[in-house]
Parts: structure tokens; C-alpha cells; sequence
């Protein structure tokens, strides 16, 4: 593995060597900048989430020697932007400018991240933000959806609560928390560099360098895993929103690590049933045939991009409020459909021919080839090479796609989630399941409001 | 006129002696790259810019029809049936029948396939990997002169339309700008939302879509955009194939109807029954693109709203009032747009008031060097990070194209930039953001409605 990432990267000799991924393209009028910290809301306690991204968000506003205003004018007089994104398991600063302007950049940036300020009124202005933010997330039925079937499918663990935390947990970050977890999770032993640029990396060493100096040294992060829970049988929760002509349904269970080694089959037959737009067999019946929901789709990417963390696997859609119920019975069966017979035949080719051709698209643009290095870095996965590619591709056979099925899912062990009318939806199921005893019929297992999944 | 009919005999047999091409013009982008502008004798005009980095092509199909045409149409005069045709569009030909657009252009690997719909505009576009060109050329121009219209599948389309159509109306932000649209145009086709009435989607016949595909589908009515690694002169001849043997058709002349002149404020509240906290959109009407005025706007519009340092971001989000704020320029319809999307705690009176003082402040004093310095530099950054993207240069190209005819005029408000002063920006604020001009629209949700 090691081998492989040496060969693919050009490494600076100061830092280790898996420590700076660098990608120059001539081409490239804006240079673009990633520093990568192995630290997420996983690092953060269960009633504290939230801090990991409070405290990234507020290493961007302001240094021991520059106001955030004073700072942020400066970088955007440059033609430069700093970002950052945070995940379960990394926080990720990225920044571009225009080449033009790139060390004065990197000045700007190794200041921001080696002395920020983390002033109380800016803590206090940013968590005041972030709430406003978390708020408005009731706007989003989608958004909803997927934020209660992930408190049900990692309950009692800090990823129950998205990135940003919920207004509890915001409610209990302290100051002090941020500069504690400023000061130990920031450190040489948890940072990568990712640079895409015209410039040769002799002109970026030395400013690259600093940054890298900047940071105390420290030890790996341990990693932390925590297994989704899901109840044997179908858990159904309403999140109730009255008068919505359109709602949302969110179908969740355990998803998988990037390192799961039944990725490319559950990538291929994933693209069949769900994962494509326009047509996946979920699409193609769902939508084109029946016509109850304007979109509909699955994803193992529900809680973030595959890490060593294994995520949450969902079928998500939006049907019109007269067909909730209908949509969710259809989308079931055709689960239990093909977790049983996998794929047809010109599914599974459809599939391959897709994901082999599309392949190249992930390597058209400087910034795409080093999100790829970083990502086989961080999670030790091979970057492939389109003939390899192609030759992992074309041995997926459906007998191999039912086994990874069979290993990873289960047909009743599912939450739901329904963002509906809760009374129009009671109607619903009453009358989908007229045919079938009482006791074997799916039932509302909690009514909550839109309050109740972001307080 | 004749240049390239040798080589085009070598690549194409059957093509070229059918048609033929001229190059119209050549320029080269900020970027290096170089643009060759070509038209078809049938009146297709073609864009291209070769780019060697990858290997992989960007195809972007542009019909210069939107929502405002079909409104104006005599045999219309509704709107709606320009987005349900563009969904049509992936319905199926005779050599390709329902489904199989989809199926084929997946198996290509087609990546970012989609099309949307605009008042001005329709435009269809994918990427492929460069040896699929060929074949996502045969299925494109297949489907611009063999499309399948009829009564089943043009039924179960208005169900999927309808959809999209309610998601429209239970988004607060897409209702405040139907409203506000409606409030600024008194007549013209710009009050009616480009999706259509329910009714309207549900009315439309095979007759009304064959008509308009016939009227306004023709060569001298589209504009391709193609982008990647190919030849020019190889890849003209595999469109003269392709598309060479088009008929064109004489394209309906529209007049938007002017509007009476606007003294006075006009304002409008909504309660919805989505909204969770207050919106505020307003809009003051500017001059179209090619006027000079724009390029102040332009970057008047960046020192309010682009960057953390934008006027309205400290504010407004920086002070808690809004979640988040914005002014854009758009262009048919021509207007100065400012949105605040307010906490829960606050009212949307609350940022209009921090806007009307900004505004004002725009006005009365000169923005600093440094000021006019991060505005400018915003700009060159947004579109740098633009046109490094194939599909994004595409986009920006053919934006440009539709509404205006001049496709490079993204590239020349930049360079114009570089002749205007911070005087310029006071002075377009002074002549364009009037108070009597403007437009408001206030989106309150509904419970606090019936309270108050």
C-alpha cells in the first residue's frame, strides 16, 4: 500500500512523505489549496456535537494580530477565498487564489491556522449562527429525513447528531472546549497537505514548510468506530409537517467503511437500483412509470464520504403527500426484490459500462485528481487505474453482487423515516394494508415534530 | 467558405457533400484556450474550444426558447410547455424509444446529464469520455429532429412535471420570487413562472408540443457548445453529419410587451405555510447586459454580496439577523436583486432597514480602494474557478449567448472592470436603486400570520 502512494505522489523531501499531495497543471489560473486535520464530530462527546466544527469555523475568524475583519479584507482583496468542512472524521481548510496572488495566500493562511485568535465574542457571534442555521433546517423535509433516521440508526453515540450538532449540543460547547480541543487536535501528526497549482512546488516549499513547523507535534488520533444499530423489523417515525403537498421518505440502514471489500459490487448494483438518476430501477418505476415522486434514489454516502467509519446506506425520495404511503410500500418490495434476485442481466451491464466509462471523469481536473490522492491516503484505498478499474468492473458477476448484498443488508432491519401529515399518513397505511393481519401490518412507531429532530 | 471540405471528403463521405460550414470567428480566452465560432448553412451555430487535459468532452445543445416565447406564441399563449417538452426531450425516437436516451447515454458514462429550462433559454448538456463522442452526437441530433410525441408518454410526463411543480410551491424562496416577478411586470410574460400553472401542464396536447418542436427545435435556432479533447476540423465534420441535413424553420419574432413607467413602491406579503421564518426579496430594474451600466452593477452587486467581507454578510448574517443574504444581478429579466433569508427571531422589515442603509450608503459615499480592490479580485476569482470547469465555461458561454447574442460578454465585463472607478459604482447605486423603482415581496409563515 505504501508502495503505491509513493509512486503516485510527488512528496516534498521536509515533510513525510505522505504528508503533501501536490499536483501542478500549467493550465491552472487559480491555485488551490487543502489541509486536511484527521479530526471530526466523531472526536467530539455525545452531548457536545457540534464542537469539532464550531472550533474549525472559528480558527477562520480573526488572528492574534488581525480582527476577522481585518483578516478576512486581506484575504479577499487577494482574489482568495478560506473555507472549511467538517465531517465525522476530518476538518478540511480549503482555499484558492488566484495564482497571481498564491504566497501571499499561503502567509495569510499559515497566520490564520497557527494563531488564530479564538476570541469569546466571535465564539459567541458563531454559535449564535449556527444555531440560526440548524433552525432553519426545518425548511428541508429532506434534510429532516435524513437527520431523524440517523439519530435512530447510531443512537447513544455522537454521530446520532449531524456535523454541526443540534441545538442542545451547541448550547453546551464552551470556549474553553474549543481552545482545549484547538490545542490537541491540531497537530503535525494529524495534518496532510493537498496543493493544485501552476506554480513548481520549489516556489511553495518554503511557505508550506512554515505552516507545517507551526504545529506542535503530536500523536495520531486514535480511530474510533461505531456500529449503526437497526432493529431487526421496520421502525417507522412521522415527522409530522401539516398542509406539505410534497413530503419525504427516508429508508435507512447500516451502510459500509471505503475499505469494505464488497465496495465495487455494492457500488455497481447500488448504480442499478438506486444510486443513478433517471435510470435506476427505482427511478425507472417509482417515478417513470408510476409517477408518484419527483425524485427518488438511494445512497451509501447518507452520513459523508466513506471512511473507516461505516456510514448509513438510504433510499430517499420526495413523492407528493397523496402517495407517501404507496411510494413507501413499492419502495420496500423492490428492496426485498433485489436484495433477493440482485440484478437483471442488462441492469448489471448498464452498470459496468457506466461506472468503466465514467471513470475518467475523475481525474479531469487538477483539484479531482488530488481529491482521489487524498482520499486513497487517508483511508488506504488503491486509486485505480482505468484498466484496473475496468478489469474489477467486469468481474462483478450478480452471483458476487447477492452475496455482498446478503453480507451487508438485511430486508426488514430498516428504519423509516416520513416527513408527512401524520394523519393523512395513518389514512395511508390503514388503507395499503387493508389485506394484511394486524399484526404483521407496519406501524407508527413515534410521532415527532421538525422542532423535536433539531433541538 | 469551402477551407475544409478536403478533409471533411476524408473523415465524413456522406456528410459533407450535404452541407457545409463557415468559420465565423476565431478568439482566445483568458484562459488560454481558443474559441472557434462555425455555422451551418441550415443556420447551426457552433462553438468550440479544444482542451487536451483529460480525455473527455463536454456537449452542450442551446435552444434559444424559453417560457417567454410560448406565452407570446399567438397559437399558445401559455407557459409551461417549454420545461415539459425539455422533459420530453429524454422520451424516446423511433430509433431510440422511451428509456433508451437514458439507458445509452448512462452506458457512455455520461456524467452531469441534464437539461433545464429558463424564460429565455433550454439547454441540454453532458460530458463523455472522448470516445463516446460520436455516439452522444447520434443520440442528441436524433432526438432534435425524431422526437416521439405522443398522448401516453406525454401524460405520464405532465405526472413527474406536476411533481416538480408542487416541490416549487412548497419552497418559500421559489413563491417569493414567483411573487416578486409578478409584481415587477404588469405585463410582461415574466410574471408567469417558467414551470406553468398545474393546469396549464395538465391541459397542454400533442398538437401544442409538435407545433412548438417544429417551430422553435430547428438548427438556426440552436447554438452547440462543445468542449474537450477533439480536432476542430474533425469534429466539424462529424456535426455536419450529424446535423447537416436539418431543415431550418422561420422562427417566431417576439416582442416582450414594455411596462408602464413605476412610481411608487410596490409591495406584497405571503404567508406560507412551509416557511419557518421570514424572507425578504426586492428587485430594481437595470438596464440589459450589453449596456455599459452593467459592468458597475456587476461589481457593485460583488462589494454587497460576494465574500465574507460583503456589506450585507457583515450586516445582516454577521449581526444575526439573517441566515443569509445576497445581491445578484440577473438578466432577462433585467434586475438588481437583493434577498435576505431572516432568523426566527427577526422580522423581514428588520433587514430591509440594514439594506436601504446600505444602499444609501452606496450612494452618498465612494467605496474605498480597498473595498473596490476585494470586490474585483472577488470577481476575477469567481470566474477563473468558472471556466477552469468545462461544463461551467459551457454554461457561462451559452448564458451569455441566449440572452444577449454576445457569448463572450462574461469575458469583456471582466476586462471592463479594469476601466471603471469606485465614482462608477456611486453612480450606478445613485441612477438604478430607487426606492420608487423597487419591487418588495415579504414571505412570512402562515401560523404568524394568523396571529398578528
Amino acid at each position: 500500500m505504501k508502495k503505491f502512494i509513493c509512486l503516485a505522489l510527488v512528496c516534498f523531501s521536509f515533510i513525510q512523505a505522505e504528508e503533501v499531495l501536490f499536483e501542478q497543471d500549467p493550465t491552472l489560473l487559480v491555485s488551490h489549496f487543502s489541509i486536511v486535520i484527521k479530526t471530526g464530530s466523531q472526536d467530539d462527546s455525545r452531548d457536545k456535537v457540534g464542537l469539532a466544527n464550531l472550533m474549525s469555523e472559528l480558527v477562520l475568524r480573526g488572528t492574534k494580530t488581525k480582527s476577522r475583519t481585518q483578516f478576512q479584507t486581506e484575504l479577499e482583496k487577494i482574489g482568495a477565498t478560506l473555507a472549511v468542512h467538517t465531517s465525522q472524521d476530518l476538518v478540511i481548510f480549503g482555499g484558492k487564489v488566484i495564482k497571481e496572488n498564491t504566497l501571499e495566500f499561503l502567509k495569510l493562511f499559515q497566520e490564520a491556522l497557527i494563531s488564530p485568535a479564538l476570541s469569546k465574542t466571535e465564539f459567541l457571534n458563531l454559535k449564535r449562527e449556527i444555531s440560526a442555521e440548524v433552525s432553519h433546517l426545518k425548511n428541508s423535509n429532506n434534510r429532516l429525513g435524513g437527520i431523524a433516521a440517523r439519530r435512530e440508526v447510531f443512537a447513544g453515540s455522537s454521530l446520532e447528531t449531524t456535523v454541526v450538532g443540534r441545538l442542545k449540543t451547541l448550547s453546551n460547547v464552551t470556549l474553553e472546549d474549543v481552545k482545549t480541543a484547538y490545542q490537541t487536535r491540531f497537530h503535525r501528526a494529524n495534518i496532510i497537505f493537498a496543493v493544485a497549482t501552476s506554480l513548481p512546488e520549489a516556489t511553495l516549499k518554503p511557505e508550506l514548510n512554515k505552516i507545517w513547523l507551526g504545529f506542535p507535534e503530536g500523536k495520531a488520533s486514535v480511530r474510533k468506530e461505531v456500529q449503526p444499530q437497526v432493529p431487526e423489523a421496520p421502525k417507522l417515525v412521522i415527522i409530522h409537517k401539516a398542509k406539505t403537498s410534497t413530503g419525504a421518505m427516508v429508508i435507512a440502514q447500516a451502510g459500509i467503511t471505503a475499505q469494505d471489500p464488497y465496495r465495487y459490487e455494492l457500488t455497481a448494483a447500488n448504480f442499478a437500483f438506486g444510486s443513478e438518476p433517471l435510470v435506476s430501477r427505482l427511478f425507472r418505476i417509482i417515478r417513470g412509470e408510476l409517477g408518484w415522486t419527483y425524485a427518488i434514489g438511494t445512497t451509501y454516502n447518507a452520513t459523508g464520504a466513506l471512511s473507516y467509519q461505516p456510514g448509513m446506506f438510504i433510499i430517499s425520495a420526495t413523492p407528493s403527500v397523496e402517495f407517501s404511503a404507496k411510494t413507501l410500500f413499492k419502495s420496500m418490495s423492490l428492496w426485498d426484490e433485489y436484495l433477493e434476485k440482485g440484478l437483471e442481466k442488462d441492469e448489471l451491464i448498464l452498470a459496468q459500462d457506466s461506472l468503466v466509462n465514467s471513470y475518467p471523469f475523475e481525474f479531469d481536473s487538477p483539484e479531482k485528481r488530488l481529491a482521489q490522492k487524498l482520499n486513497s491516503l487517508i483511508n488506504d484505498v488503491p486509486t485505480l487505474s482505468p484498466e484496473d478499474y475496468e478489469k474489477t468492473i467486469r468481474k462483478i458477476s450478480n452471483s458476487s453482487i447477492k452475496k455482498a448484498l446478503n453480507e451487508r443488508h438485511k430486508k426488514t432491519s430498516m428504519i423509516i423515516a416520513l416527513v408527512a401529515d401524520k394523519d393523512i399518513v395513518e389514512k395511508q397505511l390503514a388503507e395499503e394494508q387493508k389485506d394484511i393481519p394486524e399484526a404483521k401490518r407496519l406501524k407508527i412507531a413515534k410521532v415527532i415534530t421538525p422542532e423535536q429532530v433539531i433541538e | 467558405m469551402k477551407k475544409n471540405l478536403c478533409f471533411l471528403l476524408l473523415i465524413s463521405c456522406t456528410a459533407a457533400s450535404f452541407a457545409d460550414y463557415q468559420k465565423v470567428k476565431e478568439q482566445t480566452l483568458p484562459s488560454s484556450d481558443k474559441l472557434t465560432e462555425y455555422r451551418l448553412e441550415n443556420g447551426l451555430q457552433v462553438l468550440l474550444i479544444p482542451r487536451h487535459q483529460a480525455k473527455v468532452v463536454t456537449y452542450q445543445t442551446w435552444f434559444r426558447v424559453g417560457s417567454l416565447h410560448e406565452k407570446l406564441d399567438p397559437k399558445l399563449k401559455k407557459t409551461g410547455l417549454a420545461h415539459l417538452f425539455e422533459h420530453m426531450m429524454f422520451r424516446g425516437t423511433p430509433d431510440h424509444p422511451d428509456g433508451q436516451f437514458d439507458a445509452l447515454s448512462a452506458r457512455m458514462g455520461a456524467d452531469k446529464q441534464n437539461a433545464t429550462t429558463y424564460f429565455y433559454r433550454t439547454n441540454y448538456f453532458q460530458s463523455v469520455p472522448i470516445r463516446k463522442l460520436e455516439d452522444i452526437m447520434e443520440l442528441e441530433s436524433d432526438r432534435m429532429k425524431n422526437l416521439n410525441l405522443v398522448a401516453p408518454i406525454l401524460e405520464k410526463e405532465k405526472g413527474a412535471v406536476v411533481g416538480e411543480r408542487r416541490r416549487h410551491d412548497d419552497n418559500p424562496m421559489s413563491i417569493a420570487w414567483d411573487n416578486l416577478l409578478e409584481l415587477v411586470f404588469e405585463k410582461s410574460p415574466y410574471r408567469y413562472t417558467v414551470l406553468g400553472s398545474e393546469n396549464e401542464i395538465k391541459g397542454f396536447t400533442v398538437e401544442e408540443a409538435q407545433y412548438f418542436y417544429k417551430t422553435f427545435y430547428a438548427p438556426n435556432n440552436c447554438t452547440l457548445i462543445v468542449i474537450g479533447d477533439f480536432e476542430n476540423e474533425k469534429l466539424m465534420g462529424l456535426i455536419e453529419k450529424f446535423y447537416g441535413k436539418m431543415k431550418s424553420q422561420v422562427i417566431p419574432a417576439v416582442t416582450i410587451p414594455g411596462e408602464s413607467e413605476q412610481k411608487k413602491e410596490r409591495r406584497r406579503e405571503v404567508a406560507h405555510s412551509q416557511a419557518t421564518s421570514e424572507l425578504l426579496l426586492m428587485a430594481y430594474p437595470i438596464p440589459k447586459v450589453a449596456d455599459a451600466d452593467v459592468v458597475p452593477l456587476n461589481l457593485l452587486s460583488a462589494h454587497l454580496s460576494t465574500g465574507n467581507e460583503a456589506r450585507l454578510h457583515k450586516t445582516l448574517v454577521d449581526k444575526g439577523i439573517a441566515v443569509s443574504a445576497s445581491a445578484d444581478l440577473s438578466s432577462s429579466p433585467d434586475l438588481f436583486e437583493l434577498s435576505a433569508s431572516l432568523t426566527e427571531k427577526h422580522r423581514a422589515e428588520d433587514a430591509l432597514r440594514v439594506i436601504d442603509k446600505e444602499i444609501e450608503s452606496a450612494k452618498s459615499t465612494k467605496i474605498s480602494p480597498t473595498q473596490f480592490q476585494r470586490a474585483l479580485n472577488q470577481e476575477l476569482l469567481s470566474l477563473y474557478t468558472h471556466i477552469s470547469d468545462n461544463q461551467s465555461l459551457g454554461s457561462l458561454l451559452g448564458e451569455y449567448l441566449t440572452v444577449d447574442g454576445n457569448y463572450l460578454r462574461g469575458f469583456e465585463i471582466i476586462e471592463e472592470y479594469k476601466k471603471i472607478s469606485a465614482a462608477d459604482l456611486q453612480r450606478v447605486a445613485k441612477k438604478y436603486l430607487k426606492k420608487e423603482k423597487r419591487s418588495v415581496v415579504i414571505i412570512r409563515p402562515a401560523k404568524k400570520e394568523k396571529k398578528s
